[in-house]
């Protein structure tokens, strides 16, 4: 039983009564490019409860937290610092479509009842509480100020789980883990090992690939950037061994959530994205 | 006086006549007394009716009438009335005297002194008015009583050291011993406070039909001056290690209404708990909540204690004892969750550091897939939900989060229902999109389970999203789950400080019998609805947590980080859930605690590995005294209910006696079951300790007999002389010339007289 242990949790098993083999993964990938394709024009469209043509643009004094409550999970991206997007390394990156695209796919495979649209909030609003998961990417150029350090760590010890994704390479670590060191100073990032339940949450997932962005990984293209030549997957524990960060680096899991429906994004980086991406929200939905 | 007075008019005292029949026995035959009265009636109504001049109608009627009453006096004592009446032959009969000899005879309030000291001064050999008039005309036979009747020759012998008043088995073993003797009836002196539990009614039944009647002599006070008293504490059976406990404290008072006292609770002389109790303005008895932690396992004796005053009558009162087996066993319960949901998170993260609590996750992840978290072999609940009543009923408890009715089938259903009503297990359904009647329970098996009422027609079109401030109802404030902090009013404004829930499930109606905790109310408090209830189904309990996100009462921003009311919550609604679930065999006690020498039934109920009850089934109790004596005792089954059994054993040393029952069938062993029973003084004289005159009165009038008190008493040897029981002979007392008609006769007369007088007729 892992409640009285500490570290990482123990004894978990699943069992796939239906399991599935590469030809399904490849043909539910296929089928998530066309049902992509078809959604275009629903990824694209005004969510409920938000102004026409704001999404993603938050400023300063606007509420994020706009989502109608009521269901069981938020795909919530955590917008930080300068909220103005465009810029390089900024929180809105592949924000709104991979949020859209990825739950299109989350909705499609679990039972969970997802809300369908993008949900962004800042780390100082109290109503980031109400998401037990969020979303943090090109956490490379991130710097926090001071309520957001303080919002996150209590976000976290309370039991909330962060999953980072879409940074590269030793400087970007080296930013990211300055950042992070200043929200958990008790806590030591540690990798997360391939027998971890997290990995047999949903999907049996048995290595980690590095997944490109758009244009990597396509005939000799390299999929890694800046000298983030290995992918990882690395987590920050408490003591009771409860995971409280979730960190994908030398990856780009948005990406492949982004442009699956790409036929040129190569179909076995986008499938990979999708499986570890289930796999993280059914296990911080769990654990 | 009054006594007097009647005396005084009707030359009787008021026994004569309720004893006596009245018969008339005139020297010639009545008719000829009666044609006499009409003779001289007759025409002095006729002289006046024939009257003329200034007499008026109404005149006339009045005067006949006080006329015509005067004749029937004289008529009347004519006829020589006369009362036959049995009473005694003096010296020929016995009489038995009954004095009670229990502890609480002890008590001094009477005048001021122990009761028992009335019973020393009246009936010891030096002699009393009372004795004397008593032994005058009866042979006497003193007995004393209190578990147990013993005939002794004089009251010197009383020690008042007995534990039990047991009246009716003393009037019973009374009337056996004197059944060969001509008996007139028993005299009880006792203050009237059984509390042997033994019902009066056929006891009377038969002294009534034996014709013997009880007279009897309350002692000491109906109501203490000054006295505070726990009149009962309502203990669980069996809660798990480290458990809140809610026990509900019955405290009376006399003579210190509004005053504030300190209720403690101790376990082996530790403080458990401490409140202020501020008592009651009248007699009316105040129901405290008292809230601790059992934290030592094993059968403890938990004491109950208000601080006695130096100004009490009686401080035994003041402490009561219950006994509370805590159980250090590891509850095994399924929660099966129909979709990915953060309930399954927080609630495993809240009971993690549970030793007695095993939650396993069997979560659908999506169709046909199922998350199995927490197992403890390899094969458990591999193919999905249960589907056998074996499999199912291994566990103590099922949790059913958001997962529609028709993912079962209607046998997986009824064995749902069957798991609390047979096996006895705990169900706990939780809200959300699939649950209740948006998961289309309705008028499914399951739904009869329910403590909630599920609407076929009520299922919305929309989904119904709804956010409650969650409030304790007025049972919710007392009950061990809904307990948040050590008292009940800092548990209460804890409660309001909460943040709000959210439902999808809009239920408004329990089932009568069911009991609501919590309710939720809209913001705008237009609605409320029900987010805790459960109720009793079967052997089991069923409860029905009809929101989806209690978890925001760890993850609110509102909700400090040190808080601990999610994890207190959850694990206190699930270890109240398994702690009295049982395995194959039951064991359970007539009484926890109790006095050497009274029978204890040990109760027992066997089902074989389905939980179907076993009537065929060999079954043992073996009881294990204080000092170590074991006793092996065959159990039988009681024909009355299948698979119960049943046997009894009189405790006779002061301690804990240990029960366990085993059953067993072709060899092949259902398991056992313990018990225990704390043996010891239980003070029981010193509760309800005043003089009970109602319950008195009423032995004494069902047997023909009287109540007396000691200022009544003085009347005893008289009344007690007239009786049928015994050797009697039957005298005859004149009535004709009772003071009283004689005055009334004159009244008449000058009645009429002054009547006339004042008509100017005279």
């Amino acid at each position: 039983m892992t409640g009285t242990q500490r570290g990482p949790p123990g004894i978990h098993s699943i069992r796939v009564l239906d399991p599935l083999t590469t030809e399904d993964l490849l043909s539910r990938a296929a089928a998530l490019s066309v049902l992509g394709l078809v959604s275009a024009a629903v990824l694209f469209a005004d969510r409920p409860g938000r102004a026409p043509g704001s999404g993603g643009h938050l400023t300063a004094g606007q509420d994020t937290a706009v989502a109608p409550l009521g269901r069981s999970f938020y795909f919530t991206r955590v917008a930080y610092g300068d909220l103005l997007r465009g810029r390089r390394g900024s929180w809105a990156t592949d924000y709104p479509k991979a949020d859209r695209q990825f739950l299109i796919g989350l909705r499609h495979l679990t039972t969970i009842d997802a809300y369908e649209f993008e949900n962004p909030i800042r780390l100082e609003d109290p109503h980031l509480r109400r998401f037990p998961i969020v979303y943090a990417l090109e956490v490379g150029y991130m710097s926090l100020t001071d309520p957001e350090i303080v919002g996150l760590r209590e976000y976290l010890l309370a039991g909330g789980l962060l999953v980072i994704d879409d940074f590269w390479g030793t400087r970007e670590w080296a930013n990211f883990e300055s950042q992070i060191r200043r929200v958990l100073p008790e806590y030591v990032i540690v990798d997360i090992p391939l027998d971890h339940p997290l990995l047999r949450s949903f999907y049996q997932i048995d290595s980690i690939l590095q997944v490109p962005g758009r244009g990597g990984g396509i005939g000799t293209r390299p999929t890694w950037q800046y000298d983030g030549y290995e992918p990882a997957l690395r987590g920050i524990f408490d003591d009771q061994g409860r995971l409280l960060v979730a960190i994908n680096w030398n990856t780009d899991l948005g990406d492949a959530w982004e442009w699956a429906e790409d036929p040129w994004y190569p179909l076995q980086f986008s499938n990979f994205a999708y499986q570890l991406g289930v796999n993280m929200i059914v296990y911080g939905m769990s654990h | 006086m009054v006594d007097w007075l009647f005396v005084a008019l009707f030359k009787y005292r008021l026994v004569v006549f309720e004893r006596g029949d009245l018969v008339f026995d005139a020297p010639w035959p009545l008719a000829v007394v009666l044609l006499a009265g009409a003779a001289v009636a007759v025409p002095a109504t006729v002289i006046y009716a024939r009257t003329h001049g200034r007499l008026e109608r109404r005149d006339r009627v009045i005067l006949a009438g006080l006329r015509l009453g005067a004749i029937a006096v004289l008529v009347f004592c004519l006829a020589r009335p006369m009362l036959v009446i049995a009473t005694v032959v003096p010296q020929q009969n016995f009489l038995g005297i009954l004095v009670d000899d229990s502890r609480s005879m002890r008590i001094p309030d009477q005048s001021g002194a122990p009761r028992g000291n009335y019973v020393g001064a009246q009936f010891s050999p030096d002699g009393s008015e009372l004795l004397s008039g008593l032994s005058e005309r009866f042979k006497l036979r003193f007995f004393r009583f209190a578990e147990h009747i013993e005939r002794v020759d004089d009251v010197g012998a009383l020690g008042y050291a007995g534990r039990r008043t047991d009246l009716g088995q003393a009037l019973h073993s009374a009337r056996r011993e004197l059944a060969g003797v001509p008996l007139a009836g028993l005299v009880v002196l006792t203050d009237g406070a059984d509390n042997s539990g033994t019902p009066l009614t056929e006891t009377l039944l038969q002294l009534k039909a034996a014709g013997v009647p009880v007279h009897t002599v309350g002692l000491g006070s109906e109501r203490f001056e000054k006295d505070i008293a726990l009149r009962r504490v309502a203990p669980p059976r069996a809660v798990l290690r480290g458990s809140s406990v809610s026990v509900d404290v019955t405290v009376t008072q006399s003579g210190f209404g509004r005053e504030t006292v300190r209720l403690t609770v101790e376990d082996a002389g530790r403080i458990l708990s401490s409140q202020d109790v501020r008592l009651p303005a009248g007699d009316e008895p105040v129901t405290v909540p008292v809230h601790f932690t059992a934290e030592e396992s094993g059968p403890r004796v938990f004491r109950f204690r208000i601080e006695p005053h130096e100004d009490e009558i009686v401080t035994e009162n003041n402490t009561l004892e219950a006994l509370i087996v805590v159980e250090d066993d590891r509850r095994k319960i399924l929660y099966f969750e129909g979709e990915p949901r953060f309930e399954v998170k927080f609630l495993r993260r809240a009971i993690a550091e549970d030793e007695n609590l095993h939650v396993v996750v069997l979560q659908r992840t999506a169709e046909n897939k199922f998350y199995r978290l927490d197992v403890d072999d390899p094969d458990e609940l591999e193919g999905g939900f249960p589907d056998t009543r074996e499999e199912l009923f291994a566990y103590d408890g099922l949790i059913l989060g958001s997962v529609e009715a028709s993912f079962f089938t209607l046998d997986q259903l009824r064995m749902i229902g069957e798991f609390a009503s047979q096996r006895g297990g705990a169900l706990l359904t939780l809200g959300g999109r699939h649950a209740f009647v948006e998961g289309g329970y309705a008028g499914t098996p399951l739904a009869e389970a329910l403590p909630v009422v599920l609407q076929q027609d009520a299922a919305n079109e929309h989904r119904f999203f709804a956010e409650v401030k969650v409030e304790l109802t007025p049972f919710g404030r007392s009950h061990p789950v809904t307990q948040l902090a050590a008292s009940a009013d800092e548990s209460e404004a804890r409660w309001k400080e909460l943040p709000p829930l959210s439902t999808l499930n809009p239920l408004g109606e329990v089932k009568p019998g069911a009991s609501t905790l919590l309710l939720g109310r809209t913001e705008d408090a237009t609605d409320s609805y029900v987010v805790l209830a459960y109720q009793r189904y079967g052997r089991g309990k069923v409860v029905a947590f009809p929101v989806q996100d209690s978890w925001q009462w760890q993850m609110h921003a509102d909700v400090p980080l040190d808080d601990l009311t999610h994890e207190t919550f959850w694990r206190q609604l699930l270890r109240w859930l398994v702690s009295d679930v049982t395995d194959h065999v039951r064991a359970l006690t007539s009484a926890d605690r109790t006095e050497r020498g009274i029978p204890v039934t040990v109760t027992a109920e066997v089902t074989d590995s389905g939980y179907v009850r076993v009537n065929g089934a060999e079954v043992f109790a073996t009881v294990t005294a204080p000092s170590g004596d074991v006793r092996r005792v065959p159990m039988e089954w009681t024909v009355e209910r299948d698979g119960e059994y049943r046997t009894e054993f009189a405790p006779e040393e002061d301690g804990l006696y240990e029960i366990s029952v085993q059953a067993e069938q072709e060899g092949t062993s259902f398991g056992q079951a313990r018990s225990f029973v704390q043996v010891g003084d239980m003070h029981a004289e010193f509760f309800d300790a005043e003089m009970q005159a109602g319950l008195l009165q009423r032995v004494a009038e069902e047997t023909g007999g009287h109540f007396y008190t000691p200022a009544t008493v003085g009347s005893l040897p008289e009344d007690v002389s007239f009786t049928e029981s015994g050797t009697t002979v039957h005298e005859e007392r004149d009535l004709w010339d009772m003071p009283v008609l004689l005055i009334l006769l004159l009244g008449l007369f000058g009645a009429e007289w002054g009547y006339r007088r004042t008509r100017g007729l005279a």
